[in-house]
This record gives C-alpha cells, structure tokens and sequence, in this order.
C-alpha cells in the first residue's frame, strides 16, 4: 500500500522522480511512523489524564483540575516531571538488561499500532496477517518484563516479573481463541478485511457482535482476557502496589518508568481498537457510509467513529479498574486456564458449527433475507 | 507446591516486606520465608514506632497524660482517652455525672464506626479496590466534623477528664448527629453492594488465615478479631462499663457465611456489622442523655490513693486494658497499656503459614492492627 | 466441581461485578456527588472551639505560669518581674508551637483567661525558629531593665516618703502638749506615686492576630506591628480571632 502511495506522490510531484522509488517508500514509510507514533504518544499521555479524570469521578472528588483548563496539560505536566528526574540504576543490577526491558515493552506495545485499522484507507500497513501479527508482537511484552524483574535485582521485581509473565502467556490462549470467530467469519486475518466485513445492514446489524450468540459471548471473552493482558485491574497483580509496591517496575526511575507505563496505556489501545475492529464493525456506523463520502470526509469521519468507540472501550477498562480488587495469582491462572480457556474453545466450537450450519450467514442477515 | 523432584533444587526466599511498605498498615517489619509464591514463615518484627508512652506516664501527672492518651491509638481517639479516664475513676473512686458517661458513651460509639470505616477503606484499599477508601474517608469526614464542633479537633480529640468530659455538648450536637446517623445509614448496604459480597474480594478472603476459636482464645485476641472467630465475648455486655448496660444492642459474631468461621471474610464482616450497631446504640444513647453536669468534682491537684487497677474497655481493634499502680502522688507510679494489635500479632506466625504474599496483606488489614498502639 | 456450581460461579461473577459498577457509575456522572473543597479558593472555616494556634493577650496575662506548669510537652516559657506595684510584669512569653500538640490543656487552667485558641492552622515556616512565637513584643532584657529601675525607684521614693515622715513625726511630738490628746493625723500617707507615674507598658499589638500572623521581617524573631492602639480594640481583635 505504501508503495502505491509512493508512486502516487511522485506521479504528482515530478520534481522527485529522479529519485529512486525506494528511496521515497522509505521516506513515506518513516513519515507514517512518526505520524502513529505521534498520535500513540498524545493519546498515552492524554489516557494518563483521562483516567485520573474518570477516578476522581467516581471517588467523589475531582481529578486534575490546575495545569491547563481542566488541568488538560497534567500529563505534559507529569512528562517533564518525569523527564527531569534522577536516573538511578542499581548498584548491582545487569545494567544492559535493566536499560533493554523498557525498550523491549515499549516496542512490543506501540509496534501493534501499525495495523489499525483507524479508518477507510487509515491503516499503517495492511498486512494479510493482521491479527496474527499483533498477537505475535504483543509477545515481546511479556520479554520486556521479565528482563525488568530479573534485572532490578530487587526480590519483589522478581516476583513480579514471574506473575507478569505467567499471567500474560496465559491469558494469550484465550485472547487468540476469542478472535477466532470474528476471523473465521471474515475469511481472513486482515484487520481491514474484517471490519469491511461488517459492513451493510443499516450499518450496525453487521457488526459481529450480533452475528451469532457465541460471537457476542466472544467479544466479553476477548474483552476479559485482553484486560488481563494488559495488566490491568483486576489482574494488575504484577504491578500490584498495595503488595508488591510496583512489582517488576519498582527500581525504574524517571522516563524509563514512564515507558512502561506508556506501554500500558498503549497496549490498552491496541486491545481496545482490536475489539473494536473485530466485533464493534471497525469504523461502521447505521445509516451512513464512510466509504460512500467523498475522499478526505470518509477518511476523516471513519477516523472519527473508531477512535469513539476504541476510546470508549478504554474508558470501560479504566471503569472497571476504579471498581474492583485484585485478583490473587493463582485465582488468576485458575480463571484463565479453568474458566477462559474452555470457555473461548466451546465458543469456537460454536461459531465453526453455527458458520458451517448457515452458509456463514448471521441472525440479522438470515433475518434480512427473510424480508427480501 | 513443593520442588520438582530432586533434580531440581529449590531454595527458599527472604523478603523483607520492610517498614516502609503500603499495606503494612504502618512502619510493620515482617520477615517473610518463602518457596516462591508461598509463605513458609512470617515474623512480624516491630518497636519501628516505640515513643516510650508508658515512661512518659510516670512523669507527668494523671490529667497531663490523657492527650498521651490520644496517641495511643489515633483512630480510636475518644475510646483511649476515656479508657484512662474509667481506669483513674476506679482506683480513685470517682463518681461520674450520669450526662458525662452518656457523652462519653456517644463519642465512643462515633469514633468505633469512624476507626472501622478506616479499617473497611483501608482493607479494600489494600484488596485493590480503590474507590470504597474515598467514600469511607468522606463519611468520616462527616464524623470528623461532629468532633470538632465538639472538642475542637479533628484526629486526637483530649476530649474526656477524669471526672467527665471538658466541655458540655456545643448546640444542637444531638440533631446533628442523629442526621448524621440518617445520612449513613444506607451507605452501609452500598458498600456490601459495592465491595463486600464481590466474587473476587470474597474469594480472596474466604477460607484465608483461620483463626479457630480455641486458638483465638489461647493467643489471646479480643474484640473484632476474637468475635469474628465465633466466640460471643464482647466487654460491653460481659463486663459491663458505664451506661452500656441501658443500651440494647447484639453482638456482632462471625458466621462463616462464605467460607469458615474465623477466616478474614469473617473478622471484614463483623466490623462492617459492628457499624450498623453503633449506630443502633447512638440512637438510644441520643435518646436517653441526661441533663446535669459533666465534670465530677475532682481536686486540682490530684492525688489517687495508693493501689492498683486494671480497667479494660472494649476499642475498636480490641481490649484495650490500663492497668495503673499508684504510690499517692501526683504522677503514676507505673502504667502499663495492654494494647490489643500488640496482642493480635502474636497469632499472626501461626495463622500465615502456608499463606501465599499475597495473602500476608489480606492477614494484615483483616486483623486491623495499628502501629502506635504496638510499639507505644 | 459440579457443572451447575461452575456456572454458577460464572454468573456471580457477572452479577457481583454489575452490581459494584453500576454504583460506580452512578458516582462517576452524577457532579454532586464531588464533595471536595477548592483549597485555597474555598477555605473550611473551622468551628467556634476549633484548637489551632495558641494566642496569649498578655495585658490580660497574671503570670500565674499555670499553663506552663500543666502543659504536657513545656513547650511554654514566661519570665516574669516583681513591678513596683507588686504585680508581676511579663517580660517575655514564648510557645513553640512545633512542640504544641494543641491539646488544649493550658487553654483550660488559664485563670484570667487570656490564653485561648485561635482558628489559624495555616503557619506553613521555612525553619524551626519561626515556630516560637514571642507574646511580648520587646526584648526581655529591656523589660527587666525597665522594671528594676522602676522598682528602684519606688524604693528611693518610699524611703524619701518613710524619711520625711518620720522627720514630722519627730516634730510632731515635740510640739504637742503633754496631756491632751491628740487625734491622729486624719490625712493619710501620701499614696507613692508608682502607680500612675511608672508607665505600665501599653503593649503594642500583639504577636499573633487573627490565626494569621503577619510574616517575620527577619527569620527568628518575629516584632509585632508598633501600633497606638486602643486596649479595647486590642481586645476586640482577640475576641474577634477566637472566631
């Protein structure tokens, strides 16, 4: 796509053509790079915000409210902050892998970016393996932190890189299977493929969520086991800060620190966007066709309808962490390889009869037909 | 889970859950072994907070150590104050006004439903979950305000004499509290709604450190912790002080409702429980009250005659005793303060083993402990 | 575990965690349930027997030092002189209120009452020396000074007084005749002028006004402002800082 793009540019601008093509795939490349590494950075900062906001609310008090108009600028606040702090590695810590593991989580989170599919035609990269990508290289996380509790030095870091660890390759089963349905019903791992496949039906009886009943218990599915991937609450145990005091990050100073938790935050964009993609129809909304506007407006408007439905799927997230307490790890094995796993196989098991069933059709469509 | 086989050699951890750490409650030392994830030995180790409370008693006079008093458990303010106050009455028989005990009486009961919010809120807080700590401290702000209305301060009150109370109730104390009494009485099913009966947090408590009645008993733990293992024993009906014996209330008893008797679901209940009595007991008490006086006549200079007593009175964490020898002159000879978080901990090696870390923190905020009544 | 407690299992967890959020959310859209104040836009104003910083009206002060006597921690120190008119005059007054812990003990004993709690609790220093506040605006030395010398002085003038007497006692009797009697000198001694003459010192305004003290012009030491005011509204701003 990129190279399409490449020829494009220098079809319009003649100036460049005696440059060679790959020269400028390279710079387009680069420049797309930056653009979503720009917008994962804002919204990392701005989700720090927002979900001290969304605390505050439901404590009944109020969150940032003096840096800034509503204390918006809080997170460039706490960016400097933490910029301008000491640095402090330990005296025996493996200093190469202590300064890799942030680099490590933060590549493994914010990689994941390239192939969302954030509107018609928005899309760092359409890989025809999509899905199987992200799942691929959300993997490094789990690297990353176990590189920083072995290299803290620190017994608690220990123990809280090894939760981290088991935890998320654990909780990755039930991620993959739950996105099976959504894969199987699109007849392709493609991020793009799949949301065009939710297309038509008003718009909004597309979606895969009511596709069938064992698609819409997988995107709750997906839902929970993507939030124990991220490490949030409830299964934020390797990060827990009333037990572990901050587990596998606790000897992380200043912006190494912050790549951690930049990567959190990351990562919950990325589970969130997948969701959305998969079962929420992507950038799909009733009654009005993005692909049907003229070319800068669809672009824009699809833009727009999956960011409001990603981000609001990390406002969910961040709503259900200011609700309730922390799993214990073993409760948490136990629910991912007791409950999930053979939740999400059954589920499986479910839509490959249901698609086998039904020619691949859904309620709504079978209904729709019915009407002619 | 014990190691694989011996090919593998395993070999046990030392962690220090230090004295600066966020769920200890305080500056609390526990020495924890571990084989991983699981606890084979826990030692508490304290005296991090020893202010030498009890030789300070021996130098200053009787009324000069009531805001000693306040310090000993800070949350339990009034309870401390008046416990001193009840134990110097009876070794110098003093007669207290009848409004004074029942002021007393209301400030207690106020001060037990403020010390078990904060232990509910720190509790969750300590689970995870971060939101019912907001709410619990913004009822005890509530709380907060009726005290300093009343004596002038929000945290350590100095509000009780020996011989009564400093101060007459300021106006309209009575209606103030009793909304205050109407406001919280619903809040207490939000919080079961809330937090207590959530799968996850009565999952991470049931069944967690049982404290059977017998060794309840034999380590000696009182109040909250002692009832939550089933055992009926609550001093203000077994041993009666001040005007409890005209108030009706129940004593609130660890059922096992979702795991055994005595486990930390048990010892969270009975507080939560113990708030809905207070509140039972504040509306009688605000019923019944007395006109009169509210200090005793009690000399200046005082002097006690000689002897010892040992007054205990039911706190919040427990049985707080005062157990005082006096040789006649104006300071105590000796005062020794039987605190009851000192006396919790020594069940604690028992209870965590076979614990998992985790776990050592649900211990900790299930048995309320708190510092400065450890170490004194 | 069965099958029917495993589902079971599954839908309390749903249930349980429905339940929780929709509290939560309720608190989350619902903008009177913020309940916090926007220090320092919005100030609790503490109640009227609020115990924060301790303000002593020295003109009302007997140096009784029964504060300094009950106080838990001494964190009072007076000194005090014999003035010429045998009442003690308080040369200096010092709480740190680093060391107070507001118990209200010396508040309570204070005879003449002039000792109270003010509503101040915001008396944020850069060092501990700005903590002891100094009741007496002038340096005790100068008081002592002062005050010897008034009692010196008294003196002299009690004995010029018991000299002069004596002398018309002297003639007195030489000039009476022998027999009859005499009434007694009807006027009575001449009053020493101590009291009106030694200028009792009119204190300045005092150290701590208002539970807001005005900021030190030196670090230590903190002078009060050097006002001709009014005992009575000297007294009046006492009253009115105990609000």
């Amino acid at each position: 796509m990129l190279e399409s793009l490449a020829i494009s540019l220098v079809d319009a601008v003649p100036v460049l053509s005696g440059v060679p093509l790959w020269t400028i795939t390279l710079l387009i490349m680069v420049v797309v790079a930056a653009v979503v590494l720009t917008f994962a950075l804002t919204y990392a900062g701005l989700a720090t915000y927002v979900e001290r906001k969304v605390a505050g609310d439901i404590q009944a008090r109020i969150g940032p409210n003096r840096v800034g108009p509503v204390g918006i600028l809080q997170f460039l606040a706490d960016g400097i902050k933490l910029l301008l702090k000491e640095d402090i590695i330990p005296a025996k810590a493996d200093r190469f892998l202590f300064v890799l593991a942030p680099y490590l989580v933060f590549i493994g989170s914010f990689a994941a970016f390239v192939v969302v599919p954030f509107g018609v035609g928005l899309i760092a990269s359409d890989l025809n393996i999509g899905i199987y990508y992200v799942m691929a290289i959300t993997s490094l996380v789990v690297v990353g932190v176990l590189v920083a509790g072995w290299a803290s030095n620190n017994k608690w870091a220990l123990l809280g890189g090894m939760r981290a660890a088991a935890q998320i390759v654990s909780y990755e089963i039930p991620v993959g299977m739950a996105l099976l349905p959504a894969v199987l019903i699109a007849g392709s791992l493609s991020l793009q493929d799949i949301v065009r496949s939710q297309g038509g039906l008003f718009g909004i009886f597309g979606w895969n969520l009511f596709h069938n009943p064992f698609t819409f218990f997988s995107f709750f599915l997906y839902y929970v086991a993507a939030l124990a991937e991220t490490n949030r609450t409830p299964f934020d145990i390797p990060e827990a800060e009333s037990e572990l005091v901050a587990g596998y990050h606790v000897e992380y100073t200043g912006i190494r620190f912050a790549f951690f938790f930049l990567a959190e935050y990351g990562d919950m964009f990325v589970v969130s966007s997948l969701a959305t993609a998969c079962f929420l129809g992507g950038w799909h909304v009733p009654f009005l066709n993005a692909e049907a506007l003229p070319a800068v407006w669809g672009n824009l408007f699809s833009l727009g309808v999956f960011l409001g439905k990603a981000l609001g799927l990390v406002v969910v997230m961040m709503w259900v962490r200011w609700t309730l307490p922390r799993l214990r790890v073993d409760q948490l094995m136990r629910m991912s390889w007791k409950y999930l796993v053979p939740l999400t196989f059954f589920n499986l098991l479910g839509v490959s009869l249901w698609l086998l069933l039904f020619q691949g059709r859904g309620i709504p469509q079978m209904i729709a037909s019915l009407f002619g | 889970m014990k190691a694989r086989g011996e090919a593998l050699p395993t070999q046990e951890m030392l962690i220090n859950m230090g004295p600066q750490h966020p769920s200890t409650h305080g500056v609390l030392r526990v020495i924890l072994r571990t084989d991983g994830e699981v606890v084979v030995n826990a030692r508490p180790d304290v005296g991090y907070l020893h202010r030498a409370l009890e030789k300070i008693g021996e130098r200053v006079t009787y009324a000069q150590f009531m805001p000693f008093t306040d310090r000993l458990d800070y949350l339990a303010s009034m309870n401390c104050n008046a416990a001193w106050a009840w134990a110097v009455e009876k070794l110098a028989g003093i007669e207290v006004p009848e409004r004074a005990e029942y002021i007393r009486v209301i400030v207690c009961e106020l001060n037990r439903i403020s010390s078990h919010l904060i232990a509910f809120g720190s509790f969750t807080a300590d689970m995870g979950a971060f939101t019912p700590f907001l709410y619990a401290i913004r009822e005890r702000e509530r709380i907060n305000d009726l005290f300093e209305e009343i004596c002038g301060n929000r945290l350590t009150y100095n509000y009780v004499r020996i011989g009564g109370v400093s101060a007459d109730l300021p106006d309209r104390f009575l209606e103030k509290t009793k909304e205050f009494l109407d406001y919280f009485d619903p809040k207490i099913p939000e919080y079961n709604d809330l937090i207590s009966y959530n799968k996850i947090f009565v999952h991470r408590l049931a069944n967690v450190a049982v404290a059977t009645p017998e060794d309840a008993v034999a380590y000696g733990l009182t109040g909250p912790n002692l009832r939550g293992s089933g055992v009926r024993f609550d001093l203000r009906r077994n041993e009666p002080y001040s005007v409890y014996p005209k108030i009706d209330f129940d004593i609130c008893v660890g059922t096992g409702e979702r795991g055994t008797v005595g486990d930390c679901f048990d010892r969270y209940m009975v507080r939560i429980n113990e708030m809905r009595e207070s509140v039972k007991i504040l509306r009688q008490a605000i019923a019944q009250i007395p006109d009169g006086p509210v200090m005793a006549k009690v000399p200046r200079v005082f002097k006690p005659p000689v002897g010892e007593v040992y007054f205990r009175a039911e706190n919040p964490r427990g049985e707080t005793g005062i157990y005082l020898i006096s040789d006649g002159t104006v300071n105590p000879y000796r005062l020794k303060i039987r605190a009851p978080s000192f006396v919790t901990m020594n069940i604690f090696e028992k209870i965590t083993r076979g614990l998992m870390i985790a776990d050592i923190v649900a211990v900790i905020g299930s048995f309320d402990i708190i510092l400065p009544e450890i170490d004194r | 575990m069965g099958f029917k407690a495993y589902l079971y299992d599954i839908w309390e967890a749903v249930a349980t965690t429905a339940k929780g959020m929709r509290i939560t959310a309720r608190y989350g859209v619902d903008p009177r349930e913020t309940i916090t104040l926007q220090y320092p836009e919005e100030r609790w104003e503490p109640s009227e027997r609020y115990r924060g910083f301790l303000h002593n009206d020295i003109k009302r002060c007997t140096s009784c030092t029964m504060c300094v006597r009950v106080c838990p921690v001494d964190c009072i120190s007076l000194e005090a002189v014999r003035g010429a008119d045998k009442k003690m005059v308080l040369a200096s007054y010092d709480i740190n209120i680093g060391r107070c812990m507001y118990c209200g003990l010396c508040v309570e004993v204070c005879p003449p009452k002039s000792l109270v709690h003010t509503g101040g609790y915001e008396m944020a220093t850069v060092s501990r020396g700005e903590l002891i506040l100094h009741f007496v605006p002038e340096d005790a030395e100068t008081v002592k000074g002062r005050v010897a010398k008034q009692v010196a002085e008294a003196a002299a003038k009690a004995e010029a007084e018991k000299a002069k007497a004596e002398a018309e006692k002297a003639k007195a009797e030489a000039e009476k005749p022998a027999d009859a009697p005499q009434a007694p000198d009807p006027s009575p001694p001449p009053k020493p002028p101590g009291e009106e003459a030694a200028p009792f010192i009119q204190p300045a305004a005092p150290a701590f006004a208002a539970g807001n003290p005005e900021t030190a012009d030196a670090a230590g030491k903190k002078p009060a402002k050097e006002k001709e005011e009014e005992p009575a509204k000297a007294g009046d701003e006492g009253g009115e800082a105990k609000e």
